[in-house]
């Protein structure tokens, strides 16, 4: 008789056949998210190259998507780490911590001896099992994921060192996280064999961080699973990081051993699940986990999964003719043409929005009205954008400029340098902008290309509001990339999603776990415009629930306006709307008319209400714009030292009457001279040095004499030594 | 420190470990953790990693006492003034990340302390504090206890008063000159520079004086004023009571920052609040929705920065700050007008001698 144990993983199927205590055949593949089709395949294999006999040989599985796959074909199903533990405890005694990392889930186990068996030498083990399969950090994917963005191929990956390499910054949380981070640092030059050690850091760090839970990994320690087998650098994190935290913690190691020696990892670690099953079947009544063919498997992967599809998702993003037909007259809105030549005398209000990718400028009448936009891709450099914009504005025949206003990441940069009256930040004017058309408006959803912001208003003020630039999941990029790889152009994309008579539901939540969701209803036979239709449906549920965490849309308010990019989509309009009323039934959404100039509007109205006071505006005019001189500069002495990213900056210092130069600097700037910082990858970069914070310290000192804070005193006295009341003795 | 002195310990040998911060925790918390539990719990590892290995002096007792009940100007008023009881059981859960393998204090030579302590109920304390030190100390006496503690309760006390002159000082002098001032609603640990990240520091950058509930003024004429209506309306019986917003009133700093709420709603010059909390704080999700309403709708902003955990968000608490700057900057004086003129007259802090200057 023989006994199979099969592990249905993530990411690949495994399986093992054992006659006597001997593996006769095993193998492992990537099952590419067709999980029940390979282990069909895998079962015919065993049937015919291993002698596998339905009535007679015995199945056990194991694995997170062994679930329903055991029962169709007899086996037993068995809790994947208690497979694994089987299995150590039999073939390692000695081991005391076992670490599997698998594709999308992670496993610690902490043996503890707790005394002796009946047996003479036999050795009594308690376990403790931690385990973790709801986030891509410290698993497989999360490394896999960022290799592939870099272009390294899986075979250079495995070879890649840890040892020796210098280690930068890389968010151990999410994979998502991790990508962005190892895309600046892309950007910064920095190598990608660092890059990848750097991954591997982050995956021990992680499993460290969250699966120990106060235990000490003890010696003898055995690394199991796909990465741990496969990266030679993530065994040289582990044995670098448990090396040191044994001298740490003064874990007393066998006398004579290195403690690189006390960390292995076993050829068959991919097998040690598969074979942890066997050991436990034999344990098993022989009536238990009897084979019965593949036949029933089968009837699912042709015809089963297919019923189940029909059964799912009755309904479309449109529920019938008379739904897109209301839909219609109620939010498609022929976009309202922007006046693009001037037909006003007087002073005007200028607002720009520089953003990181586009710089934009609106033109209003002093009494409010839209006269004129347009906008310019950035460079990169945000003087030569400002003059790109203002070159415009001036083209279009505005010269009495009464206020300006900047919002956007370039408005304290460039505040000074353009004259500006007002900088606002950018929650401040969406919302003002928002509430300048909507006065009532509760609620601003804006979905970006890559970011979404959530802004929720009370007393005419952003009382609250989310903000998620990080994670692809809810962002419109997403919808774009699937979008190209049907090859269906963004504009056709409402179209085709509301052809859609039914739809799958897709999981919400992480991009990268969303990705191979899709792949898994691809297969299932669902259509590129019910994919994109369903994909527009989970988008208002990642917005909403997954990057803006509110549970409850009641609670926030009854009005929502959406704008930016990603709504101009009415697919996604569609689902947002039928997403709000289902939660908000008296829900009144509107659709910005100017989604996308909504921040510069808002700068411009905040202008406005500057000028109320009766002020003359600082603007330095067209002319001292367009001819501003400066220079730039990337050298040794801007590179940004505040964390070991080292961002490249540029200065480009700016020719400006009255401005106070930077006599401390590194970089010294003569008096009538700004200078602006670009070229970092995070606020702190704008503080040029140590000088500077120095300068910027000493200012803010002298505020907070003036502007007294309660817990400052409480922090400055609660624990002081020496002289607190010696009262009695 | 009162405490201490007074049981004879050199002011110079008693040593407190260092504000919280994640470096703290890495170097001396790292996979101490037991359970899953809020930050402001969870990174006492590092504190006691840090008084057990990161010390140049030799330190013979780790004192870290579980205090049940906290003594609250608002006692007596309330049902009850009880810690959080994870905070309360704090060091019994941590201690377990250092005895779990090996008994690392015993290891470092360290006396492990942690007696419980009914802070609000002096005369228990000095038993509790006896029967949690006697073996610590060798010869100590019951009677030499007793001063003790009367000693630590005069410094504390001595502490409070000098805060709550300052704050009064603060609010007397943005009276005088029609200036707005920020109150603070967060629990005592939100002072830890690494748990609350000064986030009240980068507003107070603009020129905003910040004020927080623990040390609020609570002078007998301020809370006649503020509260004297009430009082003989009958809807509270003192000017701590709250059961008219909160009828469970028995954890102490929820209650202190349900009143904070009603104090804020009631003076003018706090023309904004602000919320600090930490992520999963079960004890802060019911105050969300009361506090907010007592202060919205006496037209005060009110702000909350919530889910707090190790590491600062700086680049949302920057937007958030710039964010709120700018509506003080837009509303603070008509809010400061408005909230005037619906306060009763004769305010005791526009009454007060000119020369204190904040």
């Amino acid at each position: 008789m023989k006994t199979v144990g099969v592990d249905v993983g993530s990411t690949t199927v495994k399986a093992v056949v054992v006659e006597d205590g001997k593996v006769g055949w095993q193998d492992y593949q990537r099952h590419n998210t067709r999980q029940a089709e390979k282990v069909v395949e895998f079962l015919a294999r065993m049937e015919a190259e291993a002698g596998l006999t339905p009535g007679r040989d015995r199945v056990f599985f194991t694995g997170s998507g062994a679930g329903f796959l055991a029962p169709l074909v007899g086996g037993k199903l068995i809790q994947e780490v208690v497979a694994v533990a089987a299995c150590v405890e039999r073939l390692h005694p000695d081991v005391r911590f076992v670490s599997e990392i698998g594709g999308e889930d992670m496993k610690t186990i902490f043996f503890t001896a707790t005394g002796t068996g009946p047996l003479p030498g036999d050795q009594v083990r308690s376990k403790q099992v931690y385990m973790q399969s709801a986030c891509s950090g410290g698993t497989g994917t999360f490394i896999e994921k960022t290799a592939r963005k870099l272009q390294v191929p899986g075979e250079r990956l495995a070879a890649m060192p840890y040892e020796g390499m210098s280690l930068h910054k890389v968010s151990s949380k999410c994979g998502i996280f991790a990508e962005t981070d190892a895309n600046t640092l892309v950007k910064t030059g920095v190598p990608v064999e660092e890059i990848i050690a750097s991954l591997f850091e982050a995956v021990v760090y992680q499993n460290l961080a969250t699966l120990t839970k106060g235990n000490t990994p003890m010696p003898e320690v055995l690394l199991l699973g796909g990465p741990n087998l496969f990266f030679k650098g993530l065994q040289q994190a582990w044995r670098h990081h448990l090396a040191k935290l044994w001298v740490q913690r003064k874990v007393e190691l066998p006398a004579g051993r290195e403690p690189a020696s006390l960390i292995h990892v076993p050829a068959e670690a991919l097998y040690y699940a598969c074979l942890g099953c066997v050991e436990i079947g034999a344990a098993e009544k022989p009536e238990i986990g009897v084979y019965q063919g593949a036949d029933k498997l089968k009837w699912w992967v042709e015809v089963g999964q297919h019923e189940q599809k029909a059964k799912q998702g009755a309904r479309g993003l449109i529920a019938g003719e008379g739904d897109l037909a209301t839909f219609v007259s109620e939010y498609v809105r022929p976009v309202p043409d922007t006046p693009s030549r001037a037909s006003h005398a007087g002073s005007v209000l200028i607002g720009c929005d520089f953003g990181s990718t586009t710089a934009k400028a609106v033109v209003l009448s002093d009494d409010r009205e839209l006269l004129f936009s347009c906008y310019a891709l950035s460079k990169g450099n945000p003087i030569e954008d400002a003059q790109s914009l203002f070159r415009q504005v001036r083209e279009a025949g505005f010269t009495d400029v009464g206020a300006l206003a900047l919002t956007g990441y370039g408005k304290d940069l460039l505040k000074d340098v353009l004259g500006a009256d007002v900088g606002v930040v950018e929650t401040v004017a969406h919302a003002t902008a928002a509430l300048h058309f909507y006065p009532d408006a509760d609620v601003i959803c804006d979905v970006g290309g890559t970011d979404v912001k959530i802004m929720i208003l009370r007393q005419g003020t952003v009382a609250d509001f989310r903000l998620n630039s990080q994670c692809s999941s809810g962002n419109g990029a997403f919808l774009q990339g699937v979008a190209e790889r049907y090859d269906i152009p963004l504009e056709r994309y409402a179209d085709r999603a509301f052809e859609a008579k039914a739809m799958p539901s897709l999981t919400m939540g992480c991009g990268v776990f969303l990705q191979s969701d899709i792949v898994n209803q691809q297969r299932k036979g669902w259509s590129a415009e019910e994919i994109m239709a369903a994909l527009a449906a989970v988008l208002p549920v990642n917005v909403w629930i997954y990057a803006g965490q509110l549970q409850n849309l009641r609670a926030v308010g009854r009005k929502f306006v959406l704008q930016g990019g990603t709504h101009r989509n009415m697919a996604v309009v569609k689902a947002q709307v039928d997403f709000i009323r289902g939660k908000v039934p008296d829900a009144e959404v509107v659709l910005h008319p100017y989604s996308g100039e909504a921040g510069a509007i808002g700068a411009a109205l905040c202008a406005a209400d500057w000028t109320a006071h009766g002020r003359a505006s600082g603007f330095r005019g067209f002319e001292t714009i367009a001819a501003l001189t400066y220079t730039s500069t990337t050298a040794a002495e801007t590179v940004c030292k505040w964390c070991p990213i080292n961002c490249t900056r540029t200065f480009i210092d700016v020719q400006l009457p009255g401005a106070k130069g930077r006599p401390w600097s590194k970089l010294p700037l003569a008096a009538g001279w700004e200078r602006v910082i670009s070229g970092n990858s995070c606020p702190k970069g704008l503080v040029e040095d140590v000088n500077e914070m120095r300068v910027v310290k000493a200012k803010l000192e002298e505020v907070k004499r003036d502007y007294p804070n309660v817990a400052e005193m409480v922090r400055k006295d609660a624990f002081r030594r020496v002289g607190a009341g010696a009262v009695a003795r | 420190m009162g405490l201490f002195t007074a049981l004879g310990v050199d002011p110079r040998n008693v040593v407190f470990s260092s504000d919280t911060s994640e470096e703290q925790g890495r170097q001396f918390g790292k996979g101490r953790g037991t359970v899953d539990c809020c930050y402001p719990v969870k990174c006492i590892s590092g504190h006691y990693g840090e008084l057990l290995f990161g010390q140049r002096q030799k330190l013979d007792v780790l004192f870290s006492p579980m205090i049940y009940t906290l003594p609250s100007f608002m006692s007596g008023h309330v049902a009850k003034t009880l810690t959080c009881p994870r905070v309360m059981a704090a060091p019994e859960n941590i201690k377990a990340g250092f005895i779990k393998e090996r008994d690392v204090f015993a290891e470092a030579g360290i006396v492990y302390a942690a007696p419980f302590i009914s802070l609000d109920e002096p005369r228990l304390v000095p038993k509790q504090t006896f029967e949690g030190l006697r073996e610590v100390i060798p010869g100590l006496t019951y009677e030499e206890t007793v001063k003790a503690v009367e000693a630590g309760y005069a410094a504390l006390r001595e502490f409070n008063a000098r805060l709550r002159r300052k704050s009064r000082e603060v609010l007397e002098w943005c009276a005088r000159e029609d200036r707005p001032c920020l109150l603070v609603l967060a629990r005592p640990y939100h002072m830890d520079p690494g748990i609350g990240h000064e986030i009240e520091v980068d507003l107070q950058a603009y020129g905003y004086p910040v004020l927080w509930v623990q040390y609020a003024p609570v002078d007998a004429d301020l809370m006649a004023w503020a509260f004297g209506d009430d009082v003989r309306a009958g809807v509270i019986k003192s000017a701590f009571d709250i059961h008219d917003v909160w009828p469970s009133s028995y954890s102490s700093n929820t209650n202190e920052i349900l009143w904070g709420a009603k104090f804020a709603a009631r003076m003018p010059w706090i023309a904004c609040v602000i919320r600090l909390s930490s992520y999963e704080c079960g004890m802060d999700q019911p105050t969300y929705t009361p506090t907010q309403q007592i202060i919205e709708r006496s037209g005060t902003l009110f702000f909350s920065f919530q889910d707090l955990d190790s590491t600062k968000p700086s680049g949302s608490v920057k937007i958030r700050v710039e964010t709120i700057t700018h509506y003080l900057q837009k509303y603070a004086a008509d809010i400061i007008a408005r909230k005037k003129a619906a306060a009763p007259p004769g305010c005791p802090l526009l009454a007060a001698p000119a020369e204190v200057s904040a």
